[in-house]
């Protein structure tokens, strides 16, 4: 068989590049999304080393610095009891990083499987499952985590399960609709004609080729999530002091708001970073992950 | 006489859709012989490929029988349709949905083989790999292309390679070329009619092409909404041609031919519902012969040899060709 | 060709498209005439550029990304791509107009298929609404369809129904010139036998001049005058329907009707046209055929080939013509 003329640039490659290899080379040229990444790791970078380099201990009170304003000192200041606000910023990131990350992968794990059942079986269980689903949803999201987080307890276990059921539904309806397009493809009718298992069918043939919105949700949702532990601290559920956590911090500093804005606006403004860190991270993997779009 | 590779017969599919039952496949009989291509033909909505798909199991029947060179394969537990996968594989229309994105050219065509119990070393695999790009006629260097880099005859090619991967004797040949372009059409029918004779396949090749299924078939069925209207020898039918149907079918093809220009039978009105059909003969609201006989349910009858038409008229509408 | 009342004279028409840094030559240097009431071919596989030819005669090139940056098409007198935008849209829909290849996506869902025939009428006609309706139900009636169906929505409609309406449209304000792009691909045959009667008989009845672009030589057959066979996005060979049909010269003419399962031939294999077609960002030097065609030499791929006239107005781009006939007739 003669071959063709002008396809020369085709699929030359002499070793495999798997697709994850294509999407991470596809990722590294998005300077944004890099830049978010970068700041991200050295977020957590900072949070992991934080007993280490943090300034003073974050529970170390002081009479004399109540209240007081940023100084060579104290960068960020001090909060209502003296405590170094850089410090515990520093600290305040491991519980606000580990509950948005958690709470998040938890979502996603139970939504994944949960997707993929009723996305390849379909029928009864795909009503059913989706209906309970419904009714999680209908409730908003805020009530639900104060509700799950009240009836369970404070400490962080129990913040990370209020926080991530709420995200099952989306989770799964994503990979439901993702689903739904994939399986009407005639590879997945093939793979089942060269005797793949049903698992294989859906881990090999399947979920690669539905999981990309679900992965691009998980990365923004990360900072939604974090928004709201933040918030679940702020009215006093979740994260209980001495422990600190960036929303228990805002929360601590709202009454002052005026007076000492200081007390706000650091927390404040780490919250704002991790999120819009991570919102750019998530456009650029939506972009790198989208085959069409040229190198 | 030696079994024919495959038999049908009284075959039914039927869906449930809220407008009522589907009937995709009804009460088709036929019998293919090894070695041999059935074209089955028809327009759309006819379930050719319902009936294709139906054989092979990718679809459950609903009534009737199918055999594999003699055997009896209507219900199969999971062992055996692991036995059966390996002896009748499909070759899918669309090469854009037919291949996973993800995988590549050598992802696709070892998949099967590493399933298979039948190769134990990876070298025995990489060989078969090997032999099968060959066999097809995929390049080398594009064993590790991704389907998006191929045009639409490679990825057929690709797709042809999965089918013969375990052997198989039967193929189902779903619209294979339709999806091609013009001067591709060519190039992978060739390669069907080759791999054909090289490895003893026997064919169902489904098309709504005709001049594409004189071409490559022995046999030809014509489908019209579910149904067999009329099967014969497939150089007989397009000189014999003996339902209306078929008829108005050939007539309808443009011809090349501009020094004989034909006549055409003009067909009154559109195609009427599969679902929840009358009974009779379902051609009959288009039909120019139509009588109050064809509203009872048709037989097929052999009107010459080899030759069956379902239709209560065609002895007399036929009389000067009998 | 004589001057006998030419109704559209295209010439050396350029279409390019730029992407990401590319550039594509859809269409190189295309010129051809269209004489009144006359139909003509144009032959080509998907990507030959037969689609942006058309598109280019009606300004309907999304610009950017195309280019047109030099050609003349001449109707009526007037150079199409030089007059102002709201003269030519005086002219689409009323003296040219379009059927497009898909009928499922060519009509608007949320708008009743009555509605749509009859917007057309009302911007061309200068028609009261009424009369604009009235006038759609007639072209209704014209292509077969129940004049009672003015008010269906067109998901109500069967593929080739739906095609009759997108034709109803085009010939609403009984257009000079059709431009017909591959108007039967997505249809079963009898309904595609359907529809291709109904546009002969509209043609005859309203004397329409059209230019069909089709892949399929019987559509060709049965409904073109003159047939121009498009490839890489220039004129390879251009006759009427007689010339090509019976003394195709060009190799690719030739290889096309080797390659397509014929009804009224027999033979073993099919003799397919070996290799892929060019990619047009990219296209080979000389003879853009050459790189396929089982006759090339090293002259086709010198220099650009120039269409020679082989006789009687049948027009051809090969140079090598004559060393191909004798090598045939020594194989014989």
């Amino acid at each position: 068989m003669s071959t063709a003329v002008n396809d020369t640039h085709v699929g030359v490659r002499t070793r495999r590049q798997g697709q994850l290899g294509q999407v991470m080379h596809r990722l590294r040229k998005n300077k944004v999304a890099m830049l978010g990444l970068v700041i991200m790791l050295l977020l957590i970078a900072m949070a992991l080393l934080s007993p280490w380099i943090a300034p003073y201990n974050y529970a170390k009170t002081s009479k004399a610095d109540r209240y007081a304003s940023p100084s060579w000192q104290h960068l960020f200041g001090c909060d209502a009891m003296g405590r170094d606000i850089l410090s515990r910023i520093m600290y305040g990131a491991r519980a606000s990083l580990w509950l948005g990350l958690m709470s998040t992968l938890v979502a996603t794990v139970i939504g994944v499987l949960l997707g993929s059942l009723v996305g390849y079986y379909g029928g009864r269980v795909d009503n059913i499952v989706m209906r309970i689903l419904d009714i999680i949803q209908a409730i908003p999201g805020m009530l639900l985590s104060i509700a799950i987080s009240a009836a369970l307890g404070s400490g962080i276990g129990n913040t990370i399960l209020a926080l991530s059921i709420g995200g099952v539904p989306m989770t799964v309806r994503l990979l439901r609709g993702s689903i739904l397009t994939v399986r009407k493809q005639e590879y997945i009718e093939a793979a089942e004609k060269i005797n793949c298992s049903k698992w294989r069918v859906i881990t090999a043939h399947i979920l690669p080729n539905s999981i990309a919105p679900v992965i691009v949700s998980v990365t923004m949702g990360i900072g939604n999530t974090i928004l709201q532990a933040a918030s679940l601290s702020y009215i006093g559920l979740g994260v209980q002091p001495p422990t600190p956590e960036w929303g228990a911090m805002l929360s601590e500093g709202k009454s002052m708001i005026t007076k000492y804005p200081h007390l706000c606006i650091f927390p404040g403004l780490a919250i704002m970073l991790v999120v819009l860190c991570l919102n750019m991270l998530g456009d650029g993997l939506r972009d790198a992950m989208d085959p069409k779009l040229k190198n | 006489m030696a079994n024919p590779m495959i038999e049908v017969r009284h075959l039914k599919k039927y869906f449930n859709t809220p407008k009522g039952t589907l009937h995709a496949v009804d009460d088709i009989s036929f019998k293919i012989e090894k070695g041999r291509t059935m074209g089955v033909v028809g327009e759309s909505g006819c379930g050719k490929s319902t009936l294709g798909r139906t054989i092979i199991h990718l679809l459950e029947p609903t009534d009737g029988q199918i055999f594999l060179d003699g055997k009896d394969i209507t219900h199969v537990d999971k062992k055996q349709m692991h036995e059966i996968n390996e002896r009748m594989q499909i070759v899918f229309q669309d090469p854009y949905s037919s291949l996973n994105p993800r995988q590549t050219v050598e992802d696709v065509i070892r998949e099967p083989l590493k399933l298979s119990k039948r190769y134990k070393t990876r070298a025995e695999i990489d060989r078969k790999t090997d032999e099968l790009m060959q066999l097809v006629g995929i390049d080398e260097r594009l064993r590790h292309a991704y389907p998006h880099e191929l045009d639409g005859g490679r990825r057929q090619r690709v797709g042809i390679a999965r089918a013969l991967s375990l052997n198989p004797d039967f193929i189902v040949c779903d619209e294979p070329v339709s999806a091609l372009d013009v001067s591709i059409q060519a190039q992978v029918l060739n390669l069907l009619q080759d791999l054909q004779e090289k490895q003893g396949l026997t064919y169902m090749f489904v098309t709504h092409d005709l001049s594409v299924v004189r071409h490559i078939s022995d046999d030809i069925c014509v489908m019209y909404l579910g149904q067999l209207v009329e099967t014969s020898p497939a150089k007989e039918l397009f000189i014999k041609p003996l339902h209306p149907y078929t008829k108005a079918l050939l007539s309808a093809i443009p011809s090349t031919d501009i020094d004989h220009p034909h006549e055409r039978i003009k067909l009154q009105g559109e195609i009427t519902s599969p679902v929840d059909p009358k009974p009779g003969c379902r051609f009959a609201a288009r039909c120019p012969y139509a009588a109050e006989a064809c509203k009872q349910p048709q037989q097929l009858e052999e009107i010459l040899p080899n030759h069956y038409i379902s239709c209560c008229r065609a002895r007399e509408l036929n009389k000067d060709i009998l | 060709m004589g001057n006998k009342d030419v109704l559209l004279s295209v010439k050396n028409l350029t279409v390019e498209y730029t992407s990401e840094g590319e550039v594509i030559h859809a269409v190189n240097n295309v010129s051809f005439e269209l004489e009144k009431g006359k139909t003509i071919g144009l032959v080509g596989e998907t990507g030959a550029g037969k689609t942006s030819i058309a598109r280019a005669i009606l300004r309907i090139l999304p610009e950017p990304p195309a280019r047109v940056p030099n050609g003349e098409v001449v109707f009526e007198g007037k150079d199409l791509l030089k007059i102002r935008e709201e003269d030519m849209q005086k002219i689409r829909g009323k003296e040219i107009s379009m059927i497009f290849q898909d009928p499922m996506t060519a009509l608007n869902p949320i708008m009743r298929v009555g509605e749509q025939i009859a917007e057309v009428i009302k911007l061309h006609e200068h028609c009261s609404k009424q009369e604009s309706i009235e006038k759609a139900k007639k072209m209704l009636e014209m292509v077969g369809i129940p004049g009672e169906r003015f008010y269906e929505y067109p998901h109500q409609f069967s593929g080739g129904m739906k095609q009759r309406v997108v034709i109803a449209m085009a010939l609403a304000c009984s257009p000079t010139l059709l431009l017909a792009d591959e108007p039967t691909t997505a249809l079963d045959v009898t309904i595609q036998a359907q529809v291709l009667d109904m546009i002969n008989d509209l043609k005859q009845k309203l004397n329409t001049s059209m230019i069909m672009i089709t892949h399929d030589l019987g559509i060709v057959a049965e409904v073109c005058d003159t047939v121009a066979v498009i490839y890489a996005g220039e004129i390879m060979e251009y006759g009427t329907k007689e010339q090509i049909f019976h003394n195709p010269q060009y190799p690719y003419t030739i290889g096309l009707f080797g390659s397509l399962p014929d009804l009224n031939s027999d033979v073993e294999r099919l003799s397919p046209i070996e290799g892929l077609p060019p990619n047009p960002a990219d296209l080979p030097r000389g003879c853009a055929f050459h790189p396929r065609c089982p006759y090339a030499t090293e002259e086709c791929q010198k220099e650009h080939i120039e269409l020679k006239d082989i006789g009687e107005g049948h027009l051809c781009r090969c140079c090598r013509l004559q060393e191909i006939a004798a090598q045939k007739a020594k194989e014989v």
